[in-house]
């Protein structure tokens, strides 16, 4: 019963234990990654605009 | 639609899809279950498959531009396939990097010369080299002919990636589908590939138009088609 029980909560874990650093890495990557690809857009745009 | 009007919705665009986009985030870090397998570092899927996914939509409109750039030349066509060789670069490198992270705790690994791995990485390379082809041609019509052939050839890899995972079962998993995944899973995941789809179509159409401002300023004649050009400004 100990065992199911420590089965049971395992699944409701996930095997692999934490790895919200992980988790954080790759988000705080993404937003970045897009935030300095938005920026550099706007400052494109920005000189674009000012070059007409 | 007047300039006023256009200009006021897209003011109002970028707030509406930060907003979709911070929602989209929220499903897929609190309101989805961890899995069963990978616990919370599955949470990366909900950035890295909608990332990829734009990437190969964007290698798609690449294709498709410069297939039609071909058969009729257009400089709207031309600007077009520049701003997706761009933004499936940028896409790509970041999902691929989020790939990468999640296959640390998964695989063990960061990097595996996978064949989905591999044929992603080629891409990525091959989108690079496209890029710097088109800074190093001055002539516009010469590069948008060699762009377009260029593009086309690169664009073989983007049904390669797709398939490669059922071609060649690697390391890489294929691809989930809706019966198979728990529903709060598919919710987040659906967040999450309109929030991303909507930041491409915003990226996508502001690059078209710095593209497109450029090969004009690189034209005397503004509204001049490739081939009926009369001269290129020095």
């Amino acid at each position: 019963m100990n065992a199911l029980h420590t089965v049971l909560a395992a699944v409701g874990e996930g095997r692999i234990h934490g790895g919200w650093e992980y988790v954080k890495a790759a988000y705080g990557i993404c937003w970045t990654g897009l935030s300095l690809y938005a920026l550099s857009l706007w400052i494109r745009s920005r000189r674009s605009e000012d070059v007409k | 639609m007047d300039a006023r009007m256009r200009r006021a919705l897209e003011i109002a665009a970028v707030p509406a899809v930060a907003c979709i986009f911070g929602y989209a985030a929220y499903v897929g870090l609190v309101v989805a279950p961890p899995d069963r397998e990978m616990g919370d570092v599955q949470r990366i899927m909900y950035a890295h498959v909608p990332m990829v996914q734009m990437m190969l939509l964007a290698g798609t409109i690449l294709f498709v531009c410069s297939v039609l750039y071909l058969f009729r030349a257009s400089w709207k066509t031309d600007a077009l396939a520049e701003a997706a060789a761009e933004i499936a670069l940028v896409f790509g490198a970041i999902g691929t990097t989020l790939g990468s992270i999640w296959g640390r705790p998964t695989w063990g690994v960061y990097w595996a010369w996978d064949p989905r791995l591999t044929t992603v990485a080629i891409l990525l390379v091959a989108l690079a080299g496209y890029l710097a082809l088109r800074r190093f041609v001055d002539d516009p019509e010469r590069r948008a002919v060699w762009a377009a052939v260029t593009a086309i050839i690169i664009a073989v890899d983007v049904p390669i990636i797709y398939f490669s995972v059922k071609w060649w079962k690697s390391l890489h998993q294929v691809q989930s589908n809706p019966r198979t995944v728990d529903p709060q899973m598919v919710l987040a995941l659906r967040w999450n590939i309109s929030a991303f789809f909507l930041v491409f179509i915003v990226f996508l159409v502001v690059r078209y138009r710095i593209a497109l401002a450029a090969r004009m300023r690189e034209v005397t004649v503004p509204d001049s088609q490739p081939g009926t050009r009369q001269a290129v400004a020095s």
